[in-house]
């Protein structure tokens, strides 16, 4: 028998007992919804990631941070992210930009506004990136050395203006408090000195001898210095300032690795305040003095270590490979393609998941298909008989069994991916709904690509066809001469 | 000495029924040549549409073999024995065996499925088949819808579309009333004057006498020796 006979001999013994085809197509229909739906939400959820990191270009970006002392495994001290290895670094071959993360704590004024916020410089390169292209209003900087700004939608809303068009050309005062080493040194010799003379008169000669008595004394005295270094380190800022004018207005990013500050500046401005002092917090001074970079010398920025540095790769460029050679160096290194390489393996064991929930909803209805047909072959034993005694051998009554069962999986795939397509829309919909009312940035939580749609239906065919093989057999092997006295 | 078109040799074909052995052909030998109407006769139970069936390529004998053109059936595989169906063999049947989903195109229809016979062609030839036998304004009828005589007259058509060699009828009017059991035999004489060979199993010696150039009886599986001077040509083993 030819497959057209076959197709059309099967549609017409499911036609002839509709009821019981429908309620068995039924079954797959709606194990074949749920296996769709189900994976088209992992997909969904794929899909989303992939499109963030790709909007943010996160594929080709890699970020470095220095290791700690101990980590690194360095005797002297730890490998430093100063301008020197940010230089080296942008010379590795596959490295298309490499530029430093540098914050600082800013007090702005806008107009009449005064308001307190984060900034951080950036290479002009830097802002045409992917990252930082997306702007709601304006351009980016023009040069390292302009007079411009970047403010973020996050500043908009600091500001309550809404009207993003509304800020270009506006001048920004930034203004920044530093520390000055000299400040700081200053409070240390004379109160260790005076309490050292101090403590000098009251220290008997032979008390020297005792050598706990003596490292008692001095680690007390080195914390009396600290505490005064620390305290002039703190007390004593001056405060630097630039005008800026306010070129572009950055579409805000919540959160994440990449999140832009309020306020973007170039190169030139951030150098200006470095080169006045320690604008850091405390905390970071500490691991700065730790490196011995907290001030490499006086007045310039060379030795200035940053907490992070970015690198924007070739679009060939192998981001292990690069990695490697950044961590050789004595770098950690964070790739955003490897986290989305490990975030794939769990979507790999999410969709399983999610399949085998399917695949069980199928197996379910796959036991109605082999009812189904072991019922047909009951009632059509006497058919079965008739069309071998007009030449059928057993393989055309095998296939034309299979076609029948393959039939149901065909027909229930199609309405089941009808509907799972439907489910997901309309789930969709409804989440578009709670995330608007929550104030989260509006997404598809679905997808269904074409690869899924053809695993869906030959899923199903497969699973019907499976289970149709026993029943099949079974009609094959019918002894004809006993089928035609069948009643 | 010419060989026979078809010969059966010692053929015995035993089902088990429980415990018992059940012999329903017992070592028969048999000839059939082209072109004669053969009936075999017997009582229900003595093996002839047994012997039908074996000669059909529907069953496989417990021993003994059928050579049909000096061919055993034994030798062909199962494909080669459903194309020997398929294509020299017509079956009618007492319960008629249509189905009843079809409508009796589609019942003549259903023979050509498994000849190679094209598409388009079928739809013609079986038309022209049903046509042929009186029944051209009942094609689209369903078995149902067609009485007793119509309904056998479909199943001849259902045989004869696929131009067989050799026409087996078991009991063929076994169901019909005697105005349709005489003309499924003027029927039937009619196509093996055409020159189809005919082997009729029927128990009405009657019918048999008047359709048929010779007899064979079959008494417990076995050719029985002829009491009347009708039978011959079988030779009990």
């Amino acid at each position: 028998m030819i497959i057209r006979d076959l197709l059309a001999v099967a549609t017409g013994n499911l036609w002839r007992m509709k009821l019981r085809a429908f309620l068995t197509i039924s079954g797959v229909v709606i194990a074949i919804a749920a296996f769709v739906a189900m994976l088209s939400f992992g997909a969904g959820m794929q899909k989303n990631i992939a499109e963030q990191f790709n909007e943010l270009g996160l594929f080709s970006t890699i970020q470095i941070y220095p290791r700690g002392a101990r980590a690194a495994n360095h005797t002297d001290k730890a490998a430093v992210l100063d301008d020197h290895a940010v230089a080296a670094i942008a010379a590795l071959p596959g490295v298309q930009l490499a530029y430093p993360f540098d914050e600082f704590s800013v007090t702005v004024t806008v107009a009449d506004t005064q308001i307190t916020t984060e900034a951080q410089p950036l290479p002009t390169v830097a802002t045409r990136t992917k990252a930082f292209s997306r702007l709601l209003a304006g351009k980016s900087l023009s040069s390292d050395s302009t007079h411009e700004a970047l403010v973020t939608e996050e500043f908009m809303q600091m500001l309550k203006i809404n009207d993003p068009d509304s800020l270009l050309g506006r001048q920004l005062i930034v203004s920044v408090k530093v520390s000055s080493l000299d400040s700081a040194v200053a409070r240390v010799p004379q109160s260790m000195v005076e309490t050292i003379d101090e403590r000098a008169r009251e220290i008997r000669f032979d008390s020297l001898r005792n050598k706990h008595y003596l490292e008692r004394i001095v680690r007390r005295e080195l914390q009396i210095a600290m505490s005064g270094f620390v305290d002039g380190f703190m007390n004593a800022r001056a405060t630097v300032s630039d005008t800026l004018n306010i070129c572009g207005v950055l579409e805000g990013r919540h959160g994440g690795p990449l999140r832009i500050k309020p306020v973007v500046f170039p190169i030139r401005t951030g150098k200006r305040f470095s080169s006045a002092g320690y604008s850091g917090d405390p905390i970071d001074m500490f691991t700065s003095l730790n490196s011995g970079t907290l001030f490499a010398s006086s007045g310039d920025t060379t030795g200035k270590s940053y907490p992070k540095v970015t690198l924007n790769l070739d679009q060939y460029a192998d981001y292990e490979s690069v990695s490697d050679t950044i961590e050789a160096l004595g770098y950690r290194t964070f790739s955003f393609a490897k986290e989305f390489k490990e975030i794939r393996r769990f979507f790999i064991y999410f969709d399983l998941a999610l399949a085998v929930i399917g695949l069980i909803a199928l197996i379910t209805a796959s036991l109605g298909i082999v009812n189904t047909m072991i019922m047909s072959i009951i009632e059509r034993t006497r058919e079965i008989g008739v069309l071998k005694s007009l030449g059928a051998d057993e393989r055309d009554i095998r296939v034309l069994f299979l076609v029948e069962s393959g039939l149901i999986g065909a027909i229930g795939a199609i309405f089941g991916i009808l509907l799972g397509w439907t489910i997901s829309r309309v789930a969709s919909a409804i989440a578009r709904i709670i995330m608007e009312r929550r104030e989260i940035p509006d997404m598809d939580l679905f997808t269904m690509p074409p690869w899924l749609v053809l695993t869906a239906f030959l899923f199903a065919v497969a699973v019907s066809l499976a289970a149709g093989y026993y029943p099949a057999s079974r009609a094959a092997r019918v002894d004809p001469v006993e089928a035609l006295h069948t009643e | 000495m010419d060989t026979p078109w078809i010969q059966t040799h010692d053929l015995c074909r035993y089902y088990r029924r429980g415990p018992q052995q059940v012999r329903a052909v017992d070592g028969v030998n048999l000839s059939i040549d082209r072109g004669e109407f053969l009936g075999i006769v017997g009582a229900s139970g003595s093996g002839k549409s047994t012997i039908l069936n074996l000669l059909a390529g529907l069953d496989s004998p417990t021993s003994g073999s059928i050579d049909f053109e000096g061919v055993p059936l034994g030798s062909l595989n199962r494909r080669q024995l459903a194309a020997y169906r398929a294509h020299r063999v017509g079956m009618i049947f007492q319960s008629f065996n249509l189905l009843g989903h079809h409508t009796a195109l589609g019942n003549v229809e259903l023979a050509l499925y498994f000849n190679d016979t094209p598409h388009r062609e079928r739809t013609r030839l079986a038309a022209e088949t049903l046509k042929r036998l009186g029944l051209g304004d009942r094609l689209d009828h369903r078995p149902g819808d067609l009485s007793g005589g119509e309904q056998q007259r479909v199943a001849i058509a259902r045989a004869l579309v696929k131009r067989p060699e050799i026409l087996f009828a078991d009991e063929p009017t076994g169901n019909l009333d005697h105005e349709n059991t005489r003309q499924i035999a003027e029927l039937l004489t009619d196509l093996n004057r055409q020159g189809l060979t005919v082997v009729m199993v029927t128990h009405d010696l009657d019918l048999a006498r008047q359709c048929t150039q010779r007899m064979i009886r079959m008494h417990y599986g076995r050719l029985a020796a002829p009491k009347d001077p009708a039978f011959g040509g079988g030779t009990a083993s």
